[in-house]
């Protein structure tokens, strides 16, 4: 059973196609880089994955089930086995770095002592300790990143879902956030990387998933960015 | 569900304090919301008051010739009272005529020196008839026209009073009319300014919302913290309202009662504080919960 399945799926906006025909499988703790120009539809693979928005054509699976066909209840609960980071962090502007990671795990009704450990636990993997009551304008560009990997981690995800995460940063914070990538990784977490940058996908040396107008062109076991 | 609990309340907190110049431009307009709200309670009070105060003056009088017996007339007093439109009924008999016209007259010398030349008393007993309803006047009127003791009497004074009564009867049903309408007008306008305000309120947060939405939030967990401070919102802005309200009714409660003579509005409003203040906040805290409701209805869907 592999944790991602594309099949046969197609997005178009007014006649606009953006991915065409996309067929692939993610299986669990594996490590996918997609590769591909900017406006490619690496985003809108990853929108249609968390369920923002649905495919004109295909279906897409999650463990198995159909995600279209799940009740909203079950896109929420599918959305807390996903972790997302995005190029412009999504953090929420009202709330402390801490009440951020925080808040993810509140909505499940956790008590109060658990949600404290496990966020605070969270907050020094990222090496953000210290910076626990900041607000996201108080924080740099790549320790907002590292705040919303937190987030990410909080419901100990099936898969990590990275838009651009390295888009905002300088290359040292950059390579901070991708080897914090590979180390959950290496815990089991299986990642997409949706990247542009060359540099980091030849370093890397995992599998790759090339995209061009749309399709799937090359997909590799230890790629390199090759367009 | 106590820590949930908690939660809601310490985010709703949250928001209305880091969120500060939001909540003081929800707060405001809630304020003017609710002023408006709360001036239609006490124009319509007012309103009702001036209505009944017109009413009781109208009466119809019946007056007999001198010949009549006081006890015939208390007889037709008594078989009147039957009647289901007729709520009470004053005899004045002539010594009390006279002595009330003496009274009213006292300062004018030329009509005390006239009746005292007269050596008798002219007036006439009198029966002063109050009905239950303005509209039944006229009725009385007729029936009384046709009652086989009209010729005792040497007039009845509707026919002067007939304008009067059918104005203050139209009065009084523009009037009831007008301020529904006014009131339905002006209830619907504080309740569109409230519910914008809060609308681009959680408009300038929607994107918060969708970032709850992703990290896989719950509705309701979303939805409470915002109902509950469109709630403190709108207890908050009725306090305001409040303190508005204190000094300009005492400031104007003055004023009012030289046009109305007998009509305190001072004293209405401390009568019925806690009733103002209640509907007040209720009417607030439902327009923040309402809005806040359809406001954030937009952004939570899947």
């Amino acid at each position: 059973m592999s944790l991602v399945y594309f099949k046969n799926v197609s997005k178009s906006y007014n006649g606009n196609i953006i991915l065409d025909n996309v067929t692939f499988e993610v299986e669990r703790g594996e490590f996918v880089c997609l590769v591909g120009r900017s406006g490619v539809g690496k985003t809108t693979l990853l929108r249609i994955l968390y369920h923002e928005e649905p495919p004109t054509k295909g279906r897409v699976f999650f463990e198995d089930k159909d995600i279209f066909k799940l009740k909203p209840k079950e896109v929420i609960k599918l959305r807390r086995k996903m972790g997302m980071i995005f190029q412009d962090f999504k953090l929420l502007n009202s709330k402390t770095a801490y009440e951020n990671v925080a808040f993810a795990l509140e909505m499940t009704g956790y008590p109060e002592e658990t949600v404290k450990k496990e966020a605070k636990e969270l907050l020094r993997l990222v090496n953000l300790s210290d910076r626990l009551d900041n607000f996201p304008h108080q924080l740099s560009a790549g320790e907002k990143q590292r705040v919303a990997l937190a987030r990410a981690l909080i419901h100990r995800p099936e898969i990590i879902l990275a838009d651009e995460p390295t888009g905002n940063l300088d290359p040292i914070n950059g390579w901070e956030i991708i080897k914090l990538l590979l180390k959950i990784n290496e815990l089991g977490t299986a990642v997409i990387l949706a990247t542009h940058d060359k540099e980091v996908v030849n370093t890397l040396n995992k599998r790759v998933i090339s995209i061009e107008n749309g399709k799937i062109i090359r997909d590799e076991k230890e790629g390199k960015y090759l367009i | 569900m106590f820590a949930n609990l908690k939660r809601i309340f310490k985010t709703a907190w949250q928001g209305i304090n880091r969120n500060s110049w939001l909540t003081i431009a929800c707060i405001v307009m809630m304020v003017i919301s609710l002023t408006l709200f709360t001036s239609i309670i006490i124009f319509n009070y007012a309103a009702n008051y001036l209505i009944n105060y017109l009413k009781e003056k109208v009466d119809i009088s019946l007056y007999f010739k001198t010949d009549v017996p006081e006890e015939d007339i208390l007889k037709i007093r008594d078989e009147l009272l039957g009647r289901e439109e007729i709520l009470s009924i004053d005899y004045i008999s002539k010594e009390e005529a006279l002595k009330k016209f003496e009274k009213r007259t006292s300062s004018n010398p030329l009509i005390k020196k006239a009746l005292e030349e007269l050596g008798e008393n002219p007036l006439a007993s009198s029966l002063n008839i109050k009905a239950r309803g303005t509209e039944q006047y006229q009725k009385i009127a007729k029936d009384i026209e046709n009652a086989p003791f009209k010729d005792k009497l040497i007039t009845i004074d509707l026919a002067e009073n007939q304008r009067v009564i059918n104005q203050i009867h139209s009065l009084a049903k523009a009037m009831k009319w007008g301020s529904f309408l006014t009131m339905g007008v002006l209830v619907f306008i504080s309740l569109v300014i409230g519910f914008n305000t809060i609308r681009m309120a959680i408009y300038a947060l929607h994107e918060e919302i969708e970032i709850m939405k992703l990290v896989g939030a719950t509705f309701w967990f979303i939805r409470w913290p915002f109902l509950l401070e469109g709630a403190l919102q709108g207890f908050f802005a009725s306090l305001i309202a409040l303190a508005i309200f204190i000094p300009l009714i005492i400031w104007l409660s003055p004023k009012v009662e030289m046009i109305f003579a007998g009509f305190n509005l001072a004293s209405y409003f401390w009568a019925n504080l806690g009733f103002i203040f209640l509907i007040q906040t209720a009417f607030g805290m439902f327009l923040g919960i309402v809005s806040s409701f359809l406001a954030i209805n937009r952004y939570l869907k899947i």
